[in-house]
Order: C-alpha cells, then structure tokens, then sequence
C-alpha cells in the first residue's frame, strides 16, 4: 500500500497516520480518564509536568534540522528557523498554567523526562542530526496536527471538567486557536522536497514514529 | 474453494409516509416537549440543511404506520421494480435501529407485514450501517448460490421516539422544562421511511442492473464509546452494566436511558475516524476516485459534509462534488433507510448509464462504523 509521491499522496498517507496516532492516543489510560469523566487535578499538573521536557524539545531538535539542510534548500531551513523561533518559549505558558492551577514552578521545571519522553526526544534529535532531515515533516504533521486538532478539544474538556479558569489551561486552548493557519503552511514546506518517493517514504515513516512515541509519552503519564 | 458468483442488484423500492412535512410543521408532528417550543430546533435543521421530510405520525401524533410495514411495502416495490413478486423471495434481511418489537427481530416482523410463505431471514439491528449489514447478507447469500432471490431492507420510525413522553418526567429535561440538546438535536435530525434493494444471480434481462463490486464494514467500537445510542444514561454510556435493564424499566425512563441520543463532541472524533478509514482505502487501491462516476453518500448534516471535503481535497481522496447525488434536503436522514431511499432516487433521475461506478458510502456514529458497497452498472 501506499503508492505515489505527490504532496497530496503524502498527504492523504499522513492523514491516515494522524488517525492511526489519535486511535492510539485514544487508548492511553490517561486520555481514557480525560475523556470519560474521571480526569483530576493531579492528572493535569502530571500531563503539563510530563509535557514540559519535551515542549521544550522542540524548537531545539527543530534548530538542528535547520542546520543539516543543504544550500539547495535554503528555503525549508528559513522556514524551520522562523518555526522554532515562534515556538521555542512555549514550555514557558505550560509552567505559567501549572502554576496557575495552584502548582509549585520549581516541581514542574524539576520533573524528570518520562520513558516515553525520551524516546521521542531522542528520535527527533537522532532524525535533525541527519543530512537533509526531510522526514521531520512527518513528525511536525503529528506534533502540529495535535496542536490544532487535539488541544483545543482536550484544553476544553480539561476547562470544563475540572473547573479551571482559562489561564490554567493557555497553553492547550492557544495551540487549539493558533495552529489552524499551519495547514497551509505545511503543504507549502512538503512542495519544497517533493516529489521523491524515497522522501515521500521517510516522510510517512517519520510520521508513524513519532506518532507511536508521542503516545508513548502519553501512556506513562501516571499510568 | 468453490468459486463464489457475481450478485446484482436488480430492483430497487422505497417507502415514504404521508405527504412532505416542511420544516415549520415538524414539531407538530413531534409534539411539543412541557409544551414548549423546541430551543434548537430551528438550528438544527439549517445545519441539516433539511428542507421536508415524512412522517409515519400524522399531525396529532397518531401513528400512521409500523416501521415493519413500511419495509414490507419498500420489499414489494423492489420485487416490483425487479419485475418479481415477493413470493419469489428465498432470502430476506431487515435493518432498522429500533424495531416496533424488543423481541423478536425486525426481519421476523417484516416477514409477517409481508405475509409470504416460508423464507430464510436475518435481522441486522445498529444505527444507519445496518442497511449495508442485511446487503452483506444477501450479497452473499446469492453470491454462495444458496439463494436465488434476495432482498435487503431497511426502516426506521424514528418519530415516535421523539413524542414529549419519551421526555417528560426524565433527566433529559430540566426545571424549566427544556430538553438537552443531546435529545433535542436528533429530532430534528430524523426521519421515517423505508429502502430495499433486492438481489439476483443474473442482471435483470432489461434495462440497468447493479452489479456488486464489494461491501466493506469497519467498526472502530473497539476505540470509542457509543456516540448514538439509547439505553444508558448520558454520563455512563460506556459500561454495559449500567445499561437500561439492570435498573428496570420505570427508573431507566426517569434516568433518561430509554431516549435516543447523540455526543457532539465525540461526534467530531468520529468523523476523523471514518475519513481516516476512507483515505486508508485509497491509499490501498480498494477505492479509486477517479473511477467513481455516482457517489452516494450518507450524511445527516450539509455542514458535516463542508468539513470533510476540504481534507479529502488536499489528500487527492476526493471525488468531485458535480458527481454526489443526495436527496437529504427532501426526505431528511432516515437512519438505516436513507441509502436505500437515496439509491432508488437516484435511480429514478435515469442519470446512471452503463459501465458506470456508483461508490455508496454510510458512516454510523452509534459506535464508530462506516460501510462502503461499490456497484457497477451493467
């Protein structure tokens, strides 16, 4: 399966991995609780601890793409470059909404990174440090695909059901409103090194991998 | 192995009750909650995009006809239209979501509205995807030769579920007398009516037959809770053991378990899913659109469509909106019925010609299902 190296036949594999991912999210216990009623204080402070390390993660592996893509793409690494840039203070609204829910800021910026954790950070700083990491689009398709599709609608629930006023739960709701613009943007960076089937594989493969890790991530969160 | 023959569908009936009720009308029919107005009546239905719809209840509420026999009356007009009677029937598979009877099954209740002699028959009961489960039997009923003469119906009478004592006096409805929107929505959402379809070894000797390329079902219950459903209490729908029964059926009412009702917010998970399951079946050869001349989807809402295509349109999984046939804004979602009935209009336009694709797709959010029957016409 899987034939084709089109940005749209990426695109349509990509999105058949964010469902793959969100299936798997879907079963975590954690995200079981959130979505049945049985998600509490000490769940969400653990998410936003177990979020942190790796949040802040990401513009960093995202900088050292940047810097493994050749002269010929300079294009993709201005993008990058501008993408990290605009996120690398995020992990700062995941302290602020932790504390606002009545959390100490020295027990969220001294959380240890969980096993899953470290297993993404690890992939993605392993997938930047290669030549030309084009793959890391895959990865960005579910990390951003989780921003604009899911935070919104779990900062919602997490809102709702525990009581929350909306500066404890910024840095969800603010994913949920900023990343829809994204979109766009992304099909632009994946016209930028397609088509080229090899690229095109290690794109969806990226995808599916981190996918995996990602809910890794989530399932050893108080599990 | 034995080598399985090709089914075709060879006639196609529906039935509709009454006259076109219009929107300013339906509550009518309904009747009035505390006898109040419905609050998200009016939205829902310009989100539905429903302009007219039936009713087997007629303006006082009294009930005009059985769900089993509107399918016995859609059975006979697909023989008709197949130039057959339904003494001619081997094999009879009924769907609906709720049935006049808890016991036994619809097909059982059909059988007797029909009034035939003996017959094999199978009883598919789930939400709007049961329609593609009885087709699956009957395919293949024909298709192993067991069968010469197959039918599939579908029914639903929705309506009744939706009169005020399904309601009132439950924990559906607050001190002020208005209705969760959970509830509220799905009766603007549904309607009556019954399809059928009945299937052959052989194309019918004149005229158009449907030749069944393949029916496929997936279910993703495994990873959500109910979406639709009725039976449990909103707040905890997902544990079988506290189901309707276990309290009785005097305390299940007053806990609002026995009403039909629907998660929005699931709901949009869902939908991912179906698309998901879609573009999966691009991405593997098994649905090419670009040879899909007909596409005959199930939807219950114009706005739910909007959402969709744009992400099958970036994905190169979607089929061109100038090829899409619904009749959603006449006849309203009947459930179980509504492939059916949008394939017998959509037959009657004489729009289809020879050689063509008709791709029919039918998501259900009961619990996560989407169907898909491919047909060829020959």
């Amino acid at each position: 399966m899987g034939e084709g190296a089109e940005v749209s036949d990426v695109l349509r594999r990509l999105a058949v991995a964010f469902a793959e991912f969100e299936a798997q999210l879907d079963g975590t216990p954690l995200i079981r609780k959130l979505t049945r009623g049985r998600f509490t204080l000490e769940d969400y402070r653990a998410f936003l601890a177990n979020l942190r390390q790796q949040v802040k993660d990401g513009a960093l592996w995202m900088s050292r793409a940047a810097s493994h893509i050749d002269e010929d793409h300079l294009e993709l690494r201005s993008r990058l470059m501008r993408h990290a840039v605009t996120e690398h203070r995020d992990f700062r609204l995941l302290e602020a909404d932790y504390v606002a829910t009545g959390g100490a800021l020295a027990d969220i910026q001294g959380a240890e990174k969980n096993i899953g954790s470290e297993a993404l950070s690890a992939w993605m700083f392993h997938e930047a440090s290669r030549p030309n990491p084009f793959g890391l689009l895959g990865a960005m398709w579910i990390i951003e695909g989780l921003g604009r599709i899911k935070a919104g609608e779990w900062g919602r629930l997490v809102r709702d059901r525990l009581g929350l006023p909306e500066e404890a739960v910024r840095f969800l709701l603010y994913h949920g409103e900023n990343d829809t613009t994204h979109m766009a943007e992304f099909e632009e960076m994946l016209a930028l090194v397609l088509p080229d089937a090899a690229v095109a594989e290690r794109i969806v493969k990226t995808a599916r991998v981190t996918g995996r890790l990602y809910a890794l991530q989530i399932e050893e969160i108080g599990a | 192995m034995t080598q399985l023959a090709d089914a075709y569908i060879t006639g196609a009936g529906a039935f509709l009750p009454g006259e076109p009720v219009g929107r300013a009308a339906m509550e009518d029919h309904l009747g009035r909650v505390c006898g109040r107005d419905s609050l998200l009546g009016r939205r829902a239905l310009k989100w539905n995009g429903v302009e007219t719809r039936h009713y087997a209840l007629d303006a006082e509420g009294r009930a005009t006809h059985s769900n089993a026999g509107m399918c016995a009356q859609a059975v006979r007009a697909a023989a008709t239209d197949a130039g057959l009677g339904v003494e001619d029937l081997g094999f009879l598979a009924a769907a609906t979501t709720q049935g006049d009877w808890l016991v036994p099954g619809h097909a059982a209740a059909v059988h007797g509205e029909l009034g035939c002699g003996p017959l094999e028959i199978a009883s598919f009961q789930s939400v709007c995807g049961s329609s593609i489960m009885a087709a699956k039997a009957a395919w293949q009923a024909v298709r192993t030769g067991e069968h010469a003469v197959a039918a599939a119906c579908a029914g639903e009478f929705s309506s009744r579920w939706f009169r005020p004592s399904f309601f009132e006096g439950t924990a559906l409805v607050d001190a002020k007398g208005r209705l969760r929107g959970e509830a509220d929505y799905l009766r603007f959402t549904l309607s009556d009516g019954a399809g059928a379809v009945v299937l052959e070894p052989a194309p019918r000797p004149d005229g158009l037959s449907l030749k069944v390329a393949f029916i496929d079902i997936v279910s993703l219950a495994g990873q959500f809770e109910p979406c639709m459903w009725a039976g449990a209490p909103l707040e905890v729908r997902g544990d079988p053991l506290a189901t309707w029964s276990f309290s009785g059926p005097q305390a299940a009412h007053a806990a609002g378990a026995v009403a039909l009702l629907q998660d929005f917010d699931l709901l949009k998970r869902v939908i991912r899913a179906w698309v998901g399951v879609y573009l999966q079946k691009v991405d593997a050869g098994r649905i090419r659109p670009a040879e899909v001349d007909h596409l005959l989807c199930h939807y219950s809402a114009k706005s739910l469509r909007g959402e969709i295509v744009s992400l099958l349109e970036k994905t190169a999984g979607m089929i061109p909106e100038a090829k899409w046939f619904s009749n959603l804004a006449s006849v309203g979602n009947i459930g179980s019925a509504s492939i059916w009935v949008m394939l017998e209009a959509f037959l009657r336009t004489g729009r289809l010609r020879r050689g063509e694709r008709v791709l029919c797709v039918v998501p259900e959010s009961g619990r996560a299902l989407v169907g898909f029957m491919l047909l060829e016409a020959v």
